[in-house]
């Protein structure tokens, strides 16, 4: 199976291992946005879009998933 | 004929330099044989040196081919039989063998360190005529007169052995694991695509090229967090001061709205003050890596760069020899004579005749030693040529580092006012120079911050002017630059200080790596990815340092050669096993990443017309012409198109036009200077230079 984003091989959750580690962290980094500013999970996922900051994997998989927002909210 | 010492040394400059120095008139006559220099000198006896150029033999496998692995047999040879491009090494060769003939003593003069002494061993071996184990060694640290007569007097009376030895088992560990990885690699990428690429990696590169990829993968999947800082303005004596609040980092916005609520329009106390002296101490001489990294900071000269820089200045004899790891300065380079040849250039006079003007001069030494040589010194002589800027540049910063070694610390004073608003505390932070010290020596590369403070007291009341609120994300690990690369692989104990510059510059050619803020490719991505899947044991850390110490300890006879090699033979042979056998596997994956790469070279940049495509250098199917497309066109969204010039390269800049923001790219025409192309033709630079 290839990743959802990229043409890698897909290790975990459709993700390849550089994509599944950035996923990680849009997951691990969401208590802090939580708890710092009260954001959304749409909310926090469109913040990191457009922060600059943010890693091009980070970014790729988090426009990913604000496309399948709905789901996502339910398992978080 | 008239017999004579054969002298043998590194460069041409090197050879020039010592003839002079021992010649008894200090005019030594320049000859040339077949356009090969070489000079002859009178002392007690005649003397003619000759020079090399760098290494003249090198590491070769046993049988003819390339396109085959594993190789496990190999040679010494001249370097004209293994390298495209050598030739010149045969005449070279032929005038060293010619000489040697009428000579009854021989000489190594090359550099004292593991390359130089297997230089000199590789000529009087196998261009003298097995003459290494008669030969006499020359060891110096500098090129000046003085020093290379002392060391002709005083010379050793054999070869270092043991350093030879050192260089031949690096020379064919690092044979063997290039040539082995890198066709493995090359090989498995050509039988899938049938197409050649040169992929290469090495016992250094890749576990260098690992460091990289770690930090890229951090960077790149890397997600900020929010975060507060609170700063106040307050005003004393009529002036305005930035203030700090105690909390560096507030977490929550809430926490940090309800501080400013809470500092809004209230007055100011000063609580305490805090005033501290502190001791700031010189900084150690130089070995090359911080000779190096302190000229990427101050230049921004690459580690190779400076290194080719240093060179130059030791073969004229403007400082000592750059190749050494040594931060100590020993009493016998003769710190006096140093500063007082100095002292004859008007920009150091003063700064000279103040250190003399001491009762003692002791330099504050680091902690690494360097068994050849002592850290980087000026030698006093002053530039004989006028040197080139950077040349210029590198000679001051070695002499202003040599002086400020000798100075007192610096004394400088930070005070610290903690003011009370409201409950919360904020910092009123001054720094200042008591003695400036060594700082003084090292002036325009050292920045040392003066912030001076008002006169308060404790019990004062301020005003405070304003509460700032900062917002603020937590940022990524930054990028390696070669500077910092460097230092890390000196950090982790890899490679050598002769080899990490020239290591980091392969990573840029095979085009691993790209920019200053180093940003690995996918090539370098996926070429460390099959080394770590299929052999992590020749990009392990652990193992490079440890393959590298024991070579050190071969320096110290604490370690023999055929041990180490027949270790890395073994490291290698399953490795190379594995890579035969998925070697489909490897070259697929590999050349689907040569062509992303080829691809990726060919991006100039986002389409400014569909704000989505982008735009690429194309060539025309009916013309054969080049010209720029955007990738939309393909999907009929976009069909913006420009032209390009025919001759010569093309490559995209990375960056933007400062005019209208569309991408640049370099035009490269031979026999002209490279010139910047803004492609878009409604750009205002143009429209401007029409009229």
């Amino acid at each position: 199976m290839k990743c959802v984003i990229c043409n890698r091989e897909a290790v975990k959750k459709g993700y390849c291992e550089l994509h599944f580690k950035a996923y990680n962290n849009i997951i691990e980094k969401y208590d802090v946005w939580k708890k710092s500013s009260e954001a959304s999970w749409k909310e926090y996922l469109n913040s990191i879009i457009k922060n600059p900051l943010t890693g091009e994997w980070a970014r790729e998989v988090a426009e990913y998933l604000i496309k399948t927002v709905e789901n996502d909210v339910e398992k978080i | 004929m008239e017999s004579y010492t054969l002298i043998v040394t590194e460069k041409p400059d090197a050879a020039m330099r010592i003839a002079s120095a021992l010649d008894k008139k200090g005019k030594a006559k320049k000859l040339e044989d077949n356009g090969v220099p070489y000079y002859v000198a009178y002392r007690d006896k005649k003397i003619v040196v000759v020079p090399a150029l760098g290494h003249l033999y090198t590491v070769t496998e046993e049988s003819k081919g390339r396109n085959y692995y594993p190789v496990f047999n190999y040679r010494w040879v001249p370097r004209y039989v293994a390298e495209r491009g050598a030739k010149h090494i045969q005449t070279w060769l032929k005038t060293i063998s010619k000489l040697a003939e009428n000579a009854d003593t021989f000489i190594s003069a090359c550099d004292y360190d593991i390359e130089g002494s297997l230089i000199g061993y590789c000529i009087l071996k196998y261009t003298c005529g097995e003459k290494e184990n008669v030969s006499k060694r020359m060891k110096y640290s500098t090129l000046t007169k003085k020093e290379l007569e002392n060391s002709y007097e005083k010379m050793l009376p054999h070869l270092n052995f043991s350093l030879i030895e050192a260089g031949r088992t690096r020379h064919e560990v690092d044979w063997l694991y290039g040539v082995n990885l890198s066709r493995a690699l090359t090989i498995a990428a050509r039988n899938w695509s049938g197409k050649y690429a040169t992929l290469s990696t090495g016992r250094v590169q890749g576990p260098t090229l690992k460091f990289l990829v770690a930090r890229e993968k951090e960077i790149r999947s890397f997600v900020p967090t929010p975060y507060w800082e609170i700063k106040a303005e307050v005003e004393i004596n009529g002036t305005t001061f930035e203030v700090e609040y105690e909390k560096g980092i507030i977490e929550t916005k809430h926490e940090a709205k309800s501080i400013i609520e809470a500092c809004k329009g209230k007055e100011g106390l000063i609580e305490k003050i805090n005033v501290r002296q502190f001791k700031q101490m010189p900084p150690t001489p130089f070995d090359l890596g911080t000779l190096q990294s302190e000229a990427y900071g101050l230049f921004g000269y690459t580690p190779r760069r400076t290194l080719n820089i240093a060179q130059r200045l030791y073969l004229d004899a403007l400082i000592s020899y750059p190749r050494t790891s040594s931060q100590k300065l020993p009493p016998a380079i003769n710190y006096e004579a140093i500063l007082k040849n100095l002292s004859k250039a008007a920009q150091y006079r003063k700064l000279a005749e103040e250190l003399l003007a001491k009762p003692e001069l002791k330099p504050k030494e680091g902690k690494k030693e360097d068994p050849a040589h002592p850290a980087i010194y000026p030698t006093g002589n002053l530039p004989e040529r006028v040197l080139s800027e950077p040349e210029r540049r590198i000679w001051d910063l070695v002499v202003r580092r040599f002086m400020a070694v000798f100075e007192e610390p610096a004394i400088r004073q930070s005070m610290k006012a903690v003011i009370l608003v409201n409950g919360h505390r904020f910092y009123l932070r001054g720094r200042r120079t008591l003695k400036e010290g060594w700082l003084h020596f090292y002036e325009p590369y050292v920045r040392s911050e003066e912030v001076i403070l008002p006169d308060i007291k404790e019990g004062e009341k301020i005003n405070v002017k304003r509460v700032i609120l900062e917002d603020k994300f937590t940022k990524p690990p930054p990028r390696y630059n070669p500077g910092s690369l460097l230092k890390k692989m000196e950090e982790m104990g890899i490679g050598t200080k002769a080899t990490r510059a020239d290591i980091i510059q392969t990573l840029y050619d095979r085009k691993y790596v790209r920019d200053e803020r180093i940003v690995v490719t996918d090539l370098g991505f996926e070429v460390l990815e099959v080394l770590e899947k299929y052999c992590p044991k020749v990009v392990s850390i652990k193992l490079t340092r440890e393959l590298e110490e024991r070579m050190d300890k071969i320096q110290m006879n604490s370690e023999r050669r055929e041990n180490v090699l027949i270790d890395a033979i073994d490291i290698l042979k399953p490795t190379l096993e594995e890579l035969k056998e998925k070697e489909e596997e490897i070259g697929e994956q590999l050349s689907k990443a040569i062509k992303r790469a080829r691809l990726e070279d060919r991006i100039v940049g986002t389409c400014p017309i569909c704000g989505t495509g982008k735009l690429m250098i194309l060539y025309s199917r009916k013309t054969g012409k080049r010209f720029i497309g955007c990738t939309n066109y393909f999907k009929g969204v976009c069909n913006a198109s420009f032209p390009l010039p025919q001759k010569g390269t093309v490559t995209p800049l990375r960056r933007n036009c400062r005019e209208c923001g569309w991408p640049l790219v370099q035009v490269r025409i031979k026999g002209k200077r490279p010139w910047t192309l803004c492609f878009n033709p409604n750009c205002p630079s143009k429209e401007r230079r029409k009229t």
